[in-house]
């Protein structure tokens, strides 16, 4: 199985000062592979989510490197990194974090639009993700007209309508309830499975690691345990 | 086109906040049309003053005659002169006028004063002298007639009918002369320069009581067709008769010091609009940083997901732009409104003397067309110029930072 993002000695420090100094991240090397459905556990503060903006390009590493595709995207900044994480990386929040004033549809469109895909294309995909995370009919609401499940299945649209290489989740589940969570991790896992679509989540919710197939415990920063199931 | 839409719908987020900041942008503008239609309209009105009262929009002298009004220094060849202004189709009408200091006593008392020798008929279309009449005649031709100020008047205790004698030092001989005259009408010009010192009487008596032929003259007053020819020293009539002997001047030459007050004036608007818009700017900046902070969370998700920093600044940007447009048509129909109000109705002041200028009309606005595409235009640049600095911040927001902020 190939490599879609590895890390080599990623460390992420806060602070300048040797005595107050955070490791957020301190020398994780890891590698997910493509297809997997993984996800990064450990209590808070362990730096789950600091580990998660760093495989997206979200944040820059203090030392070390992160390879998407064997491009270090460490080395990058602005346009340059900002486009690549349009192309290659998919996005989900906590907080759903679609655009208020665009409707379910536009904002599954607006990354494509980014892209400059031809109109018939957008609309082409958008029906189709609409009908993937089951919001036939519902493109025209905004986000205020939709539940919190129905949000999420719109970022989920979202993050999947660009054929990203690979996605990542930041607790995505943590502000549903148990059974819109537990649907809404079913249909990822169908999408995983089913389109082959590489996972990576941030998590301390159960129902996220029992269906995962990789569990990498984090603490303090540091790799504890990494478990392939 | 899809900025231009989120932009849009940006504006209605808020909308409350939106208001606010299209009623500081639009009212600022609505402001600077009304104070530039006040101020164009409080210069025509004080020019008016200056050039129709007693001055004219020009003036023809001996050269030198200006410094101390010297009653020797008069124009020898006014049949010629007239002959120019009479052929000149730039000229409107013409005056020929003599000018001597005097002492003007009545049975009771004496004041210094300055007499004018008019042409009734000629100076009717020149000046406000026969509008000035508030009692009594205006100059008829007779040579006894005179017309004097109501406060000189007051001052020499004489009334309609009361006989005036002028003292006079002769033109050529500077022998004194003495003149009888009855006083046929009071002036009230509202000057207190003119209604203190000036007597009027006709040219005839006043070349006779000066020993002046009738080719003799001291001042030609001008008006022009187009009062604007009178503030070009290259036009026509003064490139015609300026010479080493005679000085053809406009009224902004023979008043230096409304020149400088148009100058002060025009600064004045500049100061105004600049700080009326600093004030509008720092609105806008603080409105859109509001907005921004709101925001904030979204820009780090808009940022995670692949919108470029310059895309960011394009939308808000943006954002100021349509702020600016709505804006600016709301503040050029309120500064229309408001326009059209002055402009008819006028502003009144009350009677005020702006540097021995009497200005005691209404001060009606004045509708210029750069009020509603010059200022409309710096409004929207100012208004674009003050977001650049919040739109350069949004831009900047780091992902992971704004991602971790909850507002």
């Amino acid at each position: 199985m190939s490599g879609v993002i590895s890390t080599t000695d990623v460390c992420r420090y806060f602070g300048d000062d040797e005595e107050t100094m955070v490791k957020a991240v301190d020398r994780v090397s890891i590698e997910i592979v493509r297809g997997e459905f993984a996800t990064i556990v450990g209590p808070s503060g362990s730096g789950k989510t600091t580990l998660l903006h760093l495989l997206g390009g979200l944040d820059n590493p203090t030392s070390g490197s992160v390879e998407l595709s064997g491009t270090n995207i460490a080395a990058m900044s602005g346009a340059v990194l900002s486009d690549f994480r349009r192309d290659h990386i998919g996005f989900i929040f906590q907080s759903y974090n679609l655009i208020p004033v665009f409707s379910a549809e536009e904002n599954i469109e607006y990354i494509m639009l980014l892209q400059g895909v031809e109109a018939s294309e957008r609309k082409r995909r958008v029906t189709d993700m609409l009908q993937q995370v089951g919001l036939e009919g519902l493109g025209d609401r905004r986000p205020n007209k939709l539940s919190g499940g129905q949000q999420q299945r719109v970022a989920v649209a979202r993050a999947m309508v660009s054929h990203p290489e690979i996605i990542l989740a930041d607790e995505p589940t943590a502000n549903l309830d148990s059974k819109t969570g537990i649907a809404l991790l079913d249909l990822m896992k169908e999408l995983n499975e089913n389109h082959n679509m590489t996972f990576v989540f941030s998590t301390h919710d159960e129902k996220i690691m029992n269906r995962a197939s990789r569990l990498i415990h984090l603490h303090d920063g540091e790799v504890d345990l990494d478990e392939r199931k | 086109m899809q900025t231009i839409k989120l932009a849009f719908r940006n504006l209605f987020r808020n909308t409350r906040r939106s208001i606010l900041t299209v009623m500081l942008i639009s009212l600022s503008l609505t402001a600077l049309i009304a104070v530039d239609a006040v101020m164009r309209g409080m210069l025509t009105l004080l020019v008016e003053n200056v050039t129709s009262t007693i001055s004219g929009e020009a003036q023809i002298h001996r050269v030198g005659y200006r410094e101390n009004l010297d009653v020797d220094l008069f124009l020898e060849n006014s049949m010629e002169i007239e002959q120019a202004l009479s052929q000149d189709a730039s000229l409107q009408s013409y005056s020929p006028r003599v000018i001597s200091a005097g002492m003007i006593s009545s049975s009771y008392n004496v004041s210094a004063g300055l007499l004018y020798g008019i042409d009734a008929d000629r100076e009717h279309t020149i000046s406000k002298v026969a509008q000035a009449v508030v009692r009594g005649e205006y100059l008829t031709g007779e040579d006894s007639e005179l017309l004097i100020g109501q406060s000189m008047a007051e001052l020499l205790e004489v009334d309609l009918g009361d006989r005036i004698v002028l003292t006079l030092s002769e033109a050529n001989t500077g022998e004194l002369a003495q003149a009888l005259f009855r006083i046929s009408g009071i002036l009230d010009f509202g000057m207190r320069e003119l209604d203190d010192n000036f007597v009027f009487i006709n040219i005839a008596a006043a070349r006779k009581a000066l020993a002046m032929s009738d080719q003799q003259t001291h001042e030609f007053v001008l008006t022009f067709v187009n009062p604007e020819d009178a503030e070009n020293p290259d036009s026509g009539i003064f490139k015609q008769l300026n010479d080493e002997e005679i000085e053809a001047l406009g009224w902004l030459d023979l008043n230096r010091e409304i020149g400088l007050i148009i100058e002060l004036m025009a600064y004045s608007s500049l100061v105004v609009g600049a700080v009326l818009f600093l004030l509008a700017s720092l609105g806008v900046i603080n409105s859109m940083f509001m907005s921004i902070y709101e925001r904030i969370y979204e820009f780090g998700v808009i940022k995670a997901i692949g919108t470029r920093p310059a895309e960011i600044s394009r939308l808000i940007l943006c954002e100021a732009f349509l702020l600016a447009t709505i804006s600016c048509g709301i503040g050029m129909l309120l500064g229309f409104a408001v326009n059209s109000w002055t402009s008819v109705n006028g502003i009144g002041l009350g009677e005020m003397e702006f540097s021995g200028i009497a200005i005691s009309n209404n001060i009606f606005g004045e509708f210029h067309i750069a009020q509603f595409t010059q200022f409309p235009i710096y409004v929207v640049i100012l208004t674009i110029a003050a977001a650049i600095y919040p739109a350069r911040f949004a831009a900047r927001i780091i992902p992971s930072e704004a991602l971790q902020r909850s507002l």
